[in-house]
């Protein structure tokens, strides 16, 4: 087949068989492609060499086309079959299985204070002071059935209002990442980015599935935070309750309750959840946890104190209807 | 000649046109928890990963392991999956990679033939058929040459001689009919070395033939 001994070590001859592979594949601009007839008219052993490599192309396509056996999609089907979908794990956010989320937290909650009854009382120490004493940060609001019932009425239309402040050494790229979230999300008509010392400010409005959306992408860069907090306004009380170490999942588990009274609720376990988790004298009973069932625990991660405030609630809107279909939450990102 | 161009090819796309629901949007249903999207994302692309698989590995069994172990792996990945490159990119991707592994870790394949009565088949006759399809000086005819089994075997043994970089090359573009830049994205290779060693295979694969009619 070769005319020429010469030929596949000459380096322009390389450069010969390159263009005529990429003319027969169709990978070349007008003028190469011009360039490469030119030479097939004048010279040819490149217009034999050429039919060369057409046919080697052919000798390749002539080879048929296999089908795949129906095991493929029965294997696939069964490690389908075994698999937590993605909406029963981080990503997704169904109503339904966050409660069942809820409820099993709630049980290895109770199961941990039990067993740490000392720890336990640490953490209530810390938090009776501040809520005796209003004009300091709280770290849960109070909350009793009485208090509730009026604020039921008065804001059982209102959507979920928050801010979450996250903190990262990595501003620019964790920054580059939620635009990107947002974009991809099509929040980017309900986002407004400001930069102002250095901080990064989105003010998000969208329903509860784009924040859903937006979440479980944000969840792929959660851990490269240094810190997470989600700030709830409780509207009425002129107080916000305060969840450190928050996790994408909580988040939208917050968000998506129905009523304020069930917000405040969620929020104050997990703010306690995530204090206990942070004062555990050892990881025995983390690891205990985590071993029966480890994607139950993902909460614990990240360990830190709770963060308080006595922020002031957001005016309510006039439009409660549509503030009933809408969640706003503002991104604050630092350093 | 265009990837419409190859008849194999065209009549692959237009068996695939059928399928017109976005991949996107089968992959939102199925993250939202709807299993039956990820079955319809397994049945549109099985046949063309298999295939691609089977030409790289060449045994129908690993195939069929290694097609099923792709879509298990882009399950397990799909909430690493970004968008970046479709979805049909990055699952070749996978695929490939797994394959090229695979082969690496198993060199036996090398001996190894697509076609099991390979070893029987009368030399003296593939040979002529050869002969034939090489010394003919006409435009190649795409539709006649692939009626012809003989070369469908010598196709299979001139494969299985190139070593696996190559063999993939090849596979993505004459076989998956894939442009230079999508084997660029699959391999994660520079355009230019899609280029050069597109045409070291051809160079390789002539050398083989050669051999053949020796």
């Amino acid at each position: 087949m070769k005319e020429n001994p010469d030929m596949d070590t000459n380096a322009s001859n390389e450069r010969i068989d390159e263009l005529l592979n990429s003319y027969i594949d169709d990978e070349l601009t007008a003028e190469q492609k011009a360039e490469v007839e030119r030479l097939i008219d004048q010279d040819a052993k490149i217009a034999q060499r050429l039919r060369q490599l057409q046919k080697c192309r052919i000798l390749i396509g002539s080879m048929p086309y296999a089908e795949a056996p129906s095991s493929v999609l029965e294997g696939v089907r069964a490690s389908l079959a075994g698999r937590v979908l993605p909406s029963e794990e981080q990503p997704a956010y169904e109503e339904q299985a966050g409660k069942k989320y809820v409820l099993l937290r709630k049980v290895l909650a109770a199961a941990a204070m039990v067993g740490l009854a000392a720890v336990l009382s640490v953490v209530i120490h810390r938090i009776v002071p501040i809520q005796t004493a209003p004009e300091k940060p709280v770290a849960v609001e109070d909350r009793t059935a009485e208090s509730i019932k009026p604020a039921a009425r008065m804001v059982a239309a209102s959507g979920f209002s928050g801010r979450l402040e996250l903190k990262t050494s990595a501003l620019n790229a964790v920054d580059a990442f939620i635009k990107s979230a947002i974009d991809d999300n099509g929040l980017s008509a309900s986002i407004n980015p400001e930069r102002r010392q250095g901080r990064r400010i989105y003010s998000l409005s969208c329903t509860r599935d784009g924040l859903n959306s937006l979440l479980a992408d944000l969840d792929n860069i959660w851990s490269e935070l240094d810190s997470a907090t989600l700030f709830v306004n409780t509207e009425v009380f002129g107080t916000q309750t305060v969840i450190d170490a928050v996790t994408t999942k909580q988040i939208a588990e917050i968000a998506g309750q129905d009523s304020p009274e069930r917000r405040i609720e969620l929020a104050k376990d997990f703010a306690v959840l995530n204090n206990m988790a942070e004062n555990l004298p050892d990881k025995e009973i983390r690891v205990a946890i985590e071993a029966g069932d480890s994607s139950l625990t993902q909460q614990w991660r990240i360990l830190k104190p709770v963060l308080t405030s006595n922020q002031k609630a957001v005016k309510k809107p006039a439009d409660q209807a549509q503030e009933k279909q809408t969640v706003r939450l503002t991104i604050i990102l630092d350093w | 000649m265009t990837e419409a161009a190859n008849p194999d090819i065209r009549s692959r796309q237009v068996s695939n046109m059928h399928v017109n629901i976005d991949d996107a949007v089968l992959i939102k249903q199925y993250r939202n928890g709807d299993s039956a999207s990820m079955e319809q994302l397994v049945l549109k692309y099985q046949n063309r990963i298999y295939n691609v698989i089977l030409k790289i590995c060449a045994d129908p069994d690993d195939a069929a392991e290694l097609t099923q172990e792709t879509f298990v792996k882009v399950i397990e990945n799909l909430d690493k999956f970004e968008g970046r490159s479709g979805f049909y990119t990055w699952t070749f991707r996978i695929a490939v990679n797994l394959t090229l592994n695979y082969c690496q870790r198993n060199s036996r394949l090398a001996f190894r033939s697509l076609d099991a009565e390979q070893d029987q088949q009368d030399d003296s006759k593939v040979k002529q058929v050869l002969k034939d399809f090489l010394s003919d000086d006409s435009s190649p005819d795409p539709a006649a040459e692939v009626q012809n089994k003989e070369l469908y075997r010598i196709a299979a043994r001139t494969l299985m001689g190139l070593d696996e970089e190559h063999r993939a090359v090849i596979v993505l573009r004459d076989i998956e009919g894939m442009s230079y830049a999508r084997i660029a994205e699959v391999l994660d290779i520079e355009l230019g070395t899609v280029r050069s060693r597109l045409s070291r295979a051809r160079s390789k694969m002539r050398d083989i033939l050669e051999a053949i009619l020796r």
